[in-house]
C-alpha cells in the first residue's frame, strides 16, 4: 500500500499508522483490517436492524480467556434448543382443539432463551404470539408463529456467518468491538 | 458497569459495626464470613433452560461465586438436602416443568431456610408479588445481566445478621428495640439492584415478623440463651415433630415455649423454635392464598378474590359442605357458586376456609352433577371453597377439614354443628343419630375445597349427587390439573374410600366397626370427593364420619367423610398428593389454609375406634399400607386405593378441633398418582409433611407453571 505522506492527505497518512496501532503486522493488518471492518459492520447491522440487542454484548462481556468461545458456545446452544422447541410448537399448532396454555408456556420458554441471548427480534416476534394465545385466538398464533420461525432461521443463518467471519479474523482485542 | 463490582458495603447497609470501615470484607468478617467474601459464596443455581443456565453460571462464576447448576428442581432440593448448610444462596428460574419454582421456594425456606433468589421473563407484578409473598428475598426478570448479580451476597449477609439478632436478643428482646433495628435494617437494605417492590414488602414483611416473634418472646422469659448457638437444621423428622407439637396446642396457641416443651428434642433453643415457627405460619398463610400458576390469570390477588367469591352457596346449601363431605366435587363446587369463575391453575390451591365448617348440605345433588362438569373446567374450587365459606352463614356448621399431613382443624365457636345436612340428604345419609352439629365441629378441615380444587382440575365428572354430607369435613384429595393433587382429609374414620376421578388419594380413616363398604348408605360421608366420574359419588356411597364428632354414638369418629363407596371410585384416576393445610383462625378475616394433603385412604381399615368421639384429644394413627378396594354398589365402580401411610390425628378442644392427618399419597388409578408414587418411594410417615408438599409438586407433572 502507498504511503501517502503528503500532509494534504491526513487521513491516509495516518491511515497506516492507525492500522499499525490495532492490528499486529503491517502486512497482514489490511487482511485483516478488511475482515475486521467487515465484521465490525456485520455486527453494526445486527445491532441496527434490531436482531441483536443489548443483552448480547453482556455475553460478549463474560468471554475471556477461560472461556475464549463462550458467545459462540451459547448461540449455538440456543439454536440447538429452540430449535426443538420451534418443532414442539409446531406440531402443537396441528393439534386441534388448540391447547393455548401449552403453547404459552412453549413460547415463554422460547422467550425467555430468546432474550437471554439478545435476541431482539424473535423475542419480539415471540411476545406477539403470545398476546394472540392469551386471545386465543388461532389464526393470529398460526401467522404470528410463522413470523417467529422466519425470525428463528434468519438469526440463525446471520450469527453463523458473523461467527465465520469472527473465526477468520481471529482474537481482536476489544477496541475494534463496538458499543463497548 | 463494573462499580458495583467492589461491594459498598454501605448500600447494603450492612449493620455491623465494622460496615464504617466502607469494605465488604471487614463487615462480613464480622459477622462471621469468610474474609474473601462475597468471592467463593456457594451458590446453587436451578433452571431448566439450558441457555440460561449457562449465561448465568458464567456471570455468578465472573463474580467468583462458587456456582452449582441444577436443571431440575427436585434434583436441586434433594442436592440441598444432602448437602445441608453447604450452600449460601439459591437462584431459581419461576417456571420449571417439573416443580414450580415457588414450591420450591417454600421448602427451601421452611428447611433449609437459605435465601433464595426467584428469576423469570416474566414480570408481571402479581408473580414478582408471588415471589415476594412465598419468601423470595428478591426477583430477577430475565434476561439477567450481572450487576444485578454482584450484590446478591448482601441477602446472604442479611439473613445471618438477622439470625444472629435473634439468638442474641432471645427472650429479652423489647418489641420496641426490635422493631427499631428491624426498621434500620429495612432501610438500609439500600438498594436490591433488582426488583423494586420487593424492598418495601420485605420491610412489611419484616415488621410483620418482628411483631410475631416479639409476642413469641414475651411468652417466654425464662430462656437465657446467651451465647451463639450453631444453626439448627430442620430436618423433616424434626419439622414433623414440630409440626405435631404445633397441631397438638393449637395454631394459635402454639408458643415456643411450649412446641419447645413438647417436642422434647435436647439442643433445641426456644429462638429456633420461635424463628421456625414464624416461618411456618407465614408459610400457612401463603398457603391460604390459592395460588394461580396460569400465567394468564391475571392479577394474583384478583383471582383470588374471584375465586372466594366464586363459590357461594348454592341452592341454599353449603357447597363447602358437600365438598366436604365428598359429594360436591370441588369442581361442582366451584361451578355451582359461580358462573364464570375464574379458572385458576391447576395444582393445588389453598382452600381459604373460614373458620366456620362446612357441611354439604344434600341440596345440590342435581346441581352439582351440572356444576361438576364446569368445575372440571379448572374453576379453582379452593377459590370457589373458599368463598362459599365465606358467604356460608356462620350459623351453619362447618367444618373445616384439613386433611393433610398435619392437619390442623379448628373449628371456631360459630360452627355449630359439623354438618348441616339438609333433609334430603339426611334422610340419604342417615347419620348416625347422634352425629349433631356441635360434632361436627370436630369435623376436619374439609379438604373439600381441596378436592373441589381438584376436582375442578381434574376432568372428574362428579357424582356428588345427592350425597349428603355428613357432618365433619369431607376431604378429598382431589387432584388438580392434570396433575392429580387433592387433599383429602383423613378422617379417621373414613369409611368410605372414595377416589374421585384422578386423585386418588384418599384417606379414610375406617370407622370403628364399619366397613367402609357396609357403612355407607348408613353413614353420611363424603369424604372424598375425589370427584370421580358422575358414579363415584352416589348417594348411598358417602358416608361420613365426623372426625371428631361429639357425638358419643355417631360410628364416625372424627368427622372424616370418606367418600365412600359410592362415590364410585372408578373414577378414581390419579391421585395426587395434596397436601392440605388449613388452619382455622378465629380472627375476623377468617382465613383459610388449606393445605391439601395427601390422604392415604384405608379403607376397611379401622383405625382406632371411636376416635373421634367426645373424647378429645383423641388422636388416630393409622398406618396402613393396603390396597383398597372400594366397591360402589350403587355404580359398581371400584376403585383402587393404596394408601401408604394414613395417619390422622385428631383432637378435640372446645369448638376447636384439630385434625391432624398425615397421609401419604395414596395412589391410584391413574396417572399422577403412580407417578407420586414412583417418584416418592421413601415416604415414610415422618416425611409425610414433606413429602406430601413434594409428592403434590411432583405430581404436577405436566403440570406447566
Amino acid at each position: 500500500m502507498a504511503l501517502h505522506f503528503s500532509s494534504a492527505h491526513p487521513i491516509s497518512a495516518l491511515h497506516p499508522l492507525l492500522c499499525f496501532f490495532l492490528h499486529d503486522t503491517y502486512p497482514e493488518m489490511e487482511y485483516a483490517s478488511g475482515l475486521q471492518r467487515q465484521l465490525a459492520s456485520m455486527k453494526k447491522n445486527l445491532f441496527d436492524q434490531g436482531y441483536l440487542d443489548e443483552q448480547f454484548y453482556q455475553l460478549e462481556e463474560l468471554q475471556d480467556e477461560s472461556s475464549p468461545n463462550f458467545v459462540e458456545e451459547v448461540v449455538t446452544l440456543f439454536f440447538r434448543d429452540s430449535s426443538r422447541l420451534v418443532a414442539n410448537i409446531d406440531q402443537a399448532l396441528q393439534k386441534y382443539p388448540q391447547d393455548f396454555r401449552r403453547l404459552d408456556n412453549f413460547m415463554h420458554q422460547l422467550k425467555g432463551s430468546a432474550s437471554s441471548i439478545g435476541a431482539a427480534k424473535m423475542k419480539n416476534e415471540c411476545t406477539s404470539f403470545r398476546e394472540f394465545c392469551n386471545k386465543e385466538n388461532r389464526e393470529g398464533c398460526l401467522r404470528s408463529f410463522q413470523k417467529v420461525k422466519k425470525e428463528h432461521a434468519v438469526l440463525k443463518q446471520k450469527l453463523e456467518n458473523y461467527f465465520q467471519l469472527l473465526k477468520q479474523v481471529g482474537p481482536v482485542d476489544k477496541a475494534t468491538h463496538s458499543g463497548n | 458497569m463494573n462499580e458495583r463490582m467492589d461491594p459498598a458495603p454501605t448500600s447494603c447497609g450492612q449493620a455491623t459495626a465494622s460496615s464504617s470501615t466502607g469494605r465488604p470484607d471487614a463487615a462480613a468478617a464480622a459477622t462471621g464470613m469468610p474474609t474473601e467474601f462475597p468471592a467463593g459464596l456457594r451458590v446453587l443455581l436451578v433452571d431448566d433452560d439450558a441457555t440460561c443456565l449457562k449465561i448465568i453460571e458464567m456471570m455468578l462464576r465472573k463474580c467468583h461465586y462458587d456456582v452449582t447448576t441444577c436443571s431440575c428442581a427436585a434434583t436441586a432440593l434433594s442436592m440441598l438436602r444432602e448437602r445441608k448448610g453447604w450452600f449460601d444462596l439459591v437462584l431459581s428460574d419461576v417456571y420449571m416443568p417439573d416443580m414450580d419454582g415457588f414450591k420450591l421456594l417454600e421448602h427451601i425456606g421452611l428447611e433449609m431456610d437459605l435465601p433464595v433468589i426467584m428469576m423469570s421473563a416474566d414480570d408481571h407484578k402479581d408473580v414478582v408479588m408471588k415471589g415476594v409473598t412465598h419468601g423470595a428475598v428478591d426477583y430477577l426478570i430475565k434476561p439477567v445481566r450481572i450487576e444485578p448479580l454482584k450484590n446478591i451476597w448482601q441477602h446472604v449477609v442479611r439473613k445471618k445478621q438477622f439470625e444472629l439478632k435473634e439468638l442474641e436478643h432471645s427472650g429479652s428482646l423489647e418489641e420496641n428495640e426490635r422493631e427499631s433495628e428491624r426498621h434500620k435494617r429495612a432501610m438500609e437494605e439500600g438498594d436490591n439492584a433488582t426488583s423494586g417492590c420487593g424492598e418495601n414488602l420485605k420491610n412489611i414483611k419484616r415488621k410483620k415478623e418482628g411483631k410475631e416473634e416479639d409476642e413469641q418472646d414475651v411468652d417466654d422469659q425464662a430462656d437465657p440463651s446467651q451465647t451463639k448457638k450453631p444453626r439448627v437444621v430442620w430436618s423433616s423428622e424434626l419439622h414433623q415433630q414440630f409440626v405435631t407439637a404445633v397441631n397438638q396446642l393449637g395454631i394459635d396457641k402454639a408458643v415456643p415455649k411450649k412446641i419447645l416443651e413438647l417436642m422434647k428434642v435436647a439442643g433445641l433453643t426456644r429462638e429456633n423454635v420461635a424463628s421456625h415457627l414464624q416461618k411456618y405460619r407465614l408459610y400457612l398463610r401463603r398457603l391460604s392464598v390459592p395460588q394461580h400458576h396460569d400465567r394468564h390469570d391475571g392479577p394474583f390477588t384478583s383471582a383470588q378474590e374471584a375465586t372466594f367469591r366464586s363459590v357461594g352457596t348454592v341452592d341454599g346449601f353449603d357447597l363447602q359442605a358437600l365438598a366436604v363431605s365428598g359429594q360436591l366435587l370441588p369442581q361442582n363446587l366451584t361451578a355451582l357458586s359461580s358462573g364464570s369463575r375464574r379458572v385458576t391453575n391447576t395444582g393445588l390451591r389453598m382452600p381459604v376456609f373460614d373458620q366456620m365448617g362446612f357441611l354439604n348440605s344434600g341440596n345440590a345433588s342435581s346441581t352439582r352433577s351440572a356444576s361438576v362438569q364446569q368445575m372440571n373446567r379448572g374453576l379453582s374450587y379452593f377459590s370457589g371453597f373458599s368463598n362459599s365459606i365465606e358467604s356460608r352463614q356462620l350459623g351453619q356448621s362447618h367444618q373445616l377439614v384439613e386433611p393433610y399431613g398435619n392437619v390442623c382443624l379448628q373449628v371456631g365457636e360459630e360452627i355449630s354443628g359439623l354438618l348441616n345436612i339438609p333433609s334430603p340428604q339426611a334422610t340419604r345419609s342417615s347419620l348416625p343419630g347422634g352425629i349433631s352439629n356441635e360434632q361436627v365441629n370436630r369435623s376436619l378441615i374439609m379438604h373439600m375445597s381441596q378436592q373441589g380444587q381438584q376436582f375442578s382440575l381434574s376432568q372428574q365428572q362428579e357424582n356428588f349427587h345427592g350425597q349428603p354430607l355428613p357432618r365433619g369435613q369431607i376431604f378429598n384429595g382431589i387432584g388438580g390439573h392434570d396433575s392429580t393433587k387433592f387433599g383429602h382429609q383423613m378422617s379417621p374414620n373414613a369409611i368410605s374410600s372414595h377416589i374421585s376421578g384422578r386423585t386418588a388419594n384418599i384417606a379414610q380413616t375406617p370407622l370403628p366397626g364399619n366397613h367402609i363398604n357396609a357403612s355407607y348408605s348408613s353413614v353420611p360421608q363424603a369424604l372424598y370427593a375425589n370427584n370421580i366420574h358422575d358414579s363415584c359419588l352416589t348417594e348411598s356411597a358417602a358416608s361420613h364420619y365426623p372426625l371428631a364428632s361429639s357425638i358419643g354414638d355417631t360410628p364416625a369418629t372424627g368427622n372424616v367423610e370418606a367418600l365412600s363407596n359410592t362415590s364410585s371410585l372408578k373414577g378414581v384416576t390419579d391421585l395426587s398428593n395434596c397436601n392440605i393445610y388449613s388452619e382455622l383462625h378465629q380472627n375476623k378475616t377468617q382465613d383459610w389454609k388449606l393445605e391439601t394433603v395427601n390422604i392415604s385412604y384405608q379403607s376397611g381399615q379401622n383405625l382406632a375406634p371411636k376416635q373421634n368421639n367426645a373424647d378429645f384429644g383423641s388422636s388416630l394413627v393409622a398406618h396402613q399400607d393396603s390396597i383398597a378396594t372400594v366397591q360402589d354398589e350403587s355404580s359398581r365402580n371400584t376403585c383402587t386405593v393404596r394408601k401408604e401411610i394414613l395417619s390422622v390425628t385428631t383432637e378435640i378442644e372446645h369448638e376447636k378441633i384439630e385434625c391432624v392427618a398425615q397421609c401419604n399419597s395414596t395412589i391410584l388409578v391413574e396417572n399422577s398418582i403412580r407417578l407420586k408414587a414412583e417418584s416418592m418411594p421413601d415416604i415414610n410417615q415422618q416425611e409425610v409433611l414433606y413429602d406430601n408438599i413434594i409428592s403434590n409438586d411432583l405430581m404436577d407433572v405436566g403440570k406447566q407453571d
